[in-house]
């Protein structure tokens, strides 16, 4: 029987005319792993929240959302609270005391559970989450992976039957995102917990659920086995743009035509490859990358930081060398220092030895104005940091008045840069109504308003959709072509591997192994790409889904001639 | 080596509260320095002896100079030592200033020692108890200020890097202050939204709310709260009995070396001592439970 139905929800937001969910029909069976994806603002929140009847927005609604055969309306507010459990995308929002343990507790104390009883469920779950270790620490001084596994534990605290998860990963590095979905693969096996989640990396996601449901413009536009879904992906169009956000294996397996049964992860991708290559390439030592055209931009030279004097090392004698209009990526595991390296970088710190160069000058004999106008930008982790006015348009008018003085040449400016990121439509909003993906964009144009010849970007991918990350790429690459210089922060290896001209690695303080994205991930074994994980045994350096593909055709017209 | 901190947050407070009150209330030399010994030493336990002697010489300058001030500025008593500028320093003021420093020495440092004995989660027990309502907010707005703190840091620190800021000091410190306020509205608007959400989805609201700590109270709290009560009461029948009374105006009186009095310091030893106490025996049972092994 279906623990949760959802029948002809139609649900429209006060004051709009588009409806945010249009008929869906939905059912989850007990002991299911569901997962949604789709485009930011598809409606997957919404859709989500329809399921908690406390957390279901103000809007009009028609349908009904039944729970156990009742609608969730009829509940009675305890029993509500207690049987569905939601977490949602941000770990810092959702946690509501200082102290771990009376995070665990708190759910329960609302409940009005006795003491005595608290006592035991809390001992239970802090074991059963691992959480015994930091139990009595303060809330705050966790990590993002920490403060998401709190917030599920001490809602499975509370004992409920669905649990419904918001992009629960969205914010965390990709370590902890792992972690993450390891424990509600354990909580669904192990308890045979009903789980329904947004999800934007699939990747990992895929092979544990089993049911998937592409949702787009808030319709429900199939719902299938993670098996089948790749395959209803190409029956509407055959190069479906949301088939970038499937797994590797899934994308390399419908672009190759495979037949039979679809594989979900590396190893049953790489099993599909090898017995779909014809002739597995000989491995050939790989050339050195030819130097680029010597023309330095940023230079690190042998650069030392720490916070406090008493503190560690934080950049270990750092060098790196950037050349103009390259797009350079450091990738490099959550604390390892890259973002402190990329403030040394920006010119937010000095490092206590060393320098950095910008265009040959020693940064700090920049003076502000003259460094973040025309030289570099900094694109932040939290893009809201970058807005301060109630619209995305007077924040613009902000920076382009205290650059130009004619009102018309400031609108120019603005239409030129709205124009550049195709974001016209969401200059009169409030920066803090728009998605991860749009607000990502907003903040890339404050900066280019600057017109600055490098650009620095601290994880711009986090909580992006494959989509939107699509959009952003595409956003990059015409920059690149103005002539801007850009280096990413990122842990997104595949995002990494698909726009950069050169990789490195930050480890313990310095940049290591800094090669073109080709050599860097089929010289690694470990941290690299899951195209690279699925195919090095067959071709060398083909670290994307494209690049495999591309090269599985070449091989094939070369075998056939 | 933090057992005393074990005990329940209430008999933890009770203890305090007396400690305190015997100090300040009973002005005589010996209840003072007897209470300033046992500050010093259950400080130290806590911390080190390095640490005591670290605060000590700060707390030094406050000592001499509270001792200093009062034959400064009184001049009541009748042993005028000598004159400084016309005026009288009595040996009596001179008296009752040193007392009086030591007095606010020894609660400074039962303060600091009761600041690392009595968590904010402790305080927060007791205030659940009595104010479940504030204990909630207060709790929330321990785990937010940090938080906020940390958006501020972030806000200021990309502000910076747009390029608004003339290299005026004063004027572009002025412009990001009004900046960041402005973001760090919408942003806490923003929070307090989410966070209401989460509290709503975990059942906050419903009637019948119970509270959860981790304390409990065992057989050595009940055994702690007697012996404090016991001690304390003595201590309190015997000041009525005016046995802890004494004169520093206009003669200083003197303590004479009788078995009662031998007797009512011993028990202002005792209670001052009992933290120290607990702290010393936890150690050797320690050691002694070591060595068996």
């Amino acid at each position: 029987m279906a623990i949760c139905e959802i029948k002809d929800i139609t649900f429209t937001y006060p004051e709009q005319e588009q409806p945010a969910l249009k008929s869906i029909n939905l059912e989850v069976e007990q002991g299911d792993f569901v997962v949604l994806f789709g485009e930011s603002g598809s409606g997957k929140t919404t859709l989500l929240r329809m399921l908690k009847a406390a957390l279901t927005p103000y809007g009009t609604k028609e349908g009904v959302v039944r729970y156990n055969g009742v609608d969730i309306q009829e509940w009675n507010e305890r029993e509500a609270a207690r049987e569905v459990g939601f977490v949602m995308q941000n770990p810092d929002t959702q946690i509501v005391t200082d102290k771990v343990w009376h995070e665990l507790a708190f759910g329960l104390e609302n409940l009005g559970t006795p003491p005595e009883a608290i006592r035991r469920y809390v001992a239970e779950i802090a074991n059963y989450f691992g959480i015994h270790t930091w139990f009595r620490k303060q809330t705050t001084k966790l990590s993002g992976g920490e403060k998401q596994l709190l917030n599920v534990a001490s809602i499975m605290a509370m004992q409920p039957n669905l649990l419904v998860l918001d992009e629960p990963t969205s914010q965390l590095d990709p370590i902890a995102a792992s972690n993450f979905l390891h424990m509600l693969e354990k909580l669904n096996r192990d308890l045979g917990l009903t789980i329904v989640m947004s999800e934007h990396r699939l990747e990992e996601v895929l092979p544990l659920a089993n049911k998937v449901v592409f949702l787009e413009d808030g319709e429900i536009i199939c719902a299938e086995e993670p098996k089948n879904i790749g395959r209803k992906l190409q029956e509407i169009d055959v190069k479906h743009r949301m088939m970038q956000a499937l797994p590797t294996a899934v994308q390399v397996f419908h672009a190759l035509e495979g037949k039979g049964e679809t594989p979900l992860t590396v190893r049953e991708g790489r099993r599909f490859l090898s017995e779909h290559v014809s002739r597995p390439v000989s491995k050939r030592a790989l050339e050195p990358a030819s130097s680029p055209i010597q023309d330095e931009i940023l230079v690190v030279k042998q650069a030392w930081f720490r916070y406090e004097r008493q503190t560690p090392d934080i950049v270990r004698g750092a060098s790196l060398s950037i050349q103009k209009g390259e797009l350079i990526s450091i990738l490099g595991g959550n604390g390892s220092g890259k973002t402190t390296f990329m403030k040394l970088l920006a010119g937010q710190e000095q490092p206590y030895r060393g320098n950095v160069y910008v265009e040959g000058k020693k940064i700090h004999k920049y003076k502000n104005q003259e460094l973040y106008r025309q030289h570099i930008a900094v694109l932040p982790q939290e893009s809201q940091t970058v807005f301060t006015k109630a619209t995305v348009k007077s924040d613009y008018e902000d920076i382009a008045y205290a650059l130009y003085n004619d009102p018309s040449k400031v609108a120019e400016k603005i239409q030129g840069v709205a124009d550049t990121l195709s974001m016209a439509s969401l200059l009169n909003q409030h920066p803090y109504d728009l998605s991860g993906g749009e607000q990502q964009k907003a903040a890339l144009g404050k900066l280019l308003l600057l017109e600055p010849a490098i650009l620095l970007l601290d994880e711009p991918t986090k909580g992006l959709d494959a989509f939107s990350k699509q959009v952003f790429r595409e956003i990059l690459q015409a920059l690149q072509l103005q002539g801007k210089t850009i280096v990413i922060n990122t842990h997104d290896i595949e995002f990494a591997a698909e726009v950069s001209d050169r990789v490195g690695l930050f480890f313990d303080g310095t940049v290591v192994s800094l090669d073109t994205p080709e050599r860097f991930f089929s010289l690694n074994t470990f941290y690299t790409t899951a195209a690279s994980r699925m195919s090095r045994h067959l071709m060398h350096e083909a670290v994307t889904a494209e690049a495999i593909v591309n090269n599985w055709f070449k091989q094939h017209k070369s075998s056939s001639k | 080596m933090n057992d005393f901190t074990n005990y329940h947050p209430v008999v933890l407070l009770i203890y305090y509260i007396a400690v305190l009150s015997m100090t300040l209330f009973l002005l005589h030399p010996v209840v003072v320095s007897v209470s300033f010994i046992g500050s010093l030493l259950f400080y130290g336990l806590l911390t080190s002896a390095r640490k005591v002697w670290k605060d000590m010489r700060l707390f030094m300058v406050i000592f001499l100079l509270i001792a200093g001030t009062n034959p400064l500025f009184v001049h009541k008593g009748e042993t005028i030592l000598f004159y400084l500028y016309e005026r009288p320093i009595t040996e009596e003021a001179l008296v009752y200033g040193f007392f009086i420093a030591m007095m606010l020495v020894a609660v400074i440092f039962w303060s600091k020692a009761f600041s690392i004995v009595m968590t904010s989660d402790k305080f927060m027990y007791i205030f659940s108890k009595t104010i479940p309502k504030l204990s909630l907010v207060i709790m929330m707005a321990l785990k937010f200020i940090p938080q906020f703190k940390k958006q501020i840091k972030n806000v200021h620190e990309t502000q910076k890097t747009l390029g608004l800021y003339s290299d005026n000091r004063m004027k572009s410190r002025l412009m990001n202050g009004i900046k960041t306020f402005y973001s760090m509205i919408s942003w806490s608007l923003e929070t307090a939204v989410e966070q209401g959400d989460a509290m709503k989805a975990k059942g906050y609201g419903l009637k019948g709310r119970t509270h959860f700590s981790l304390f409990s109270w065992q057989m050595r709290d009940t055994i702690f709260l007697v012996t404090i009560g016991l001690v304390f009461l003595s201590i309190l029948i015997i000041q009525v009995n005016h046995g802890y009374d004494f004169q520093f105006y206009p003669t200083v009186s003197n303590v004479p070396i009788t078995l009662p009095e031998i007797g009512r310091t011993l028990l202002v030893l005792g209670f001052v001592s009992l933290p120290s106490l607990v702290e010393i025996k936890e150690y050797l049972q320690w050691q002694f439970a070591k060595s068996k092994i």
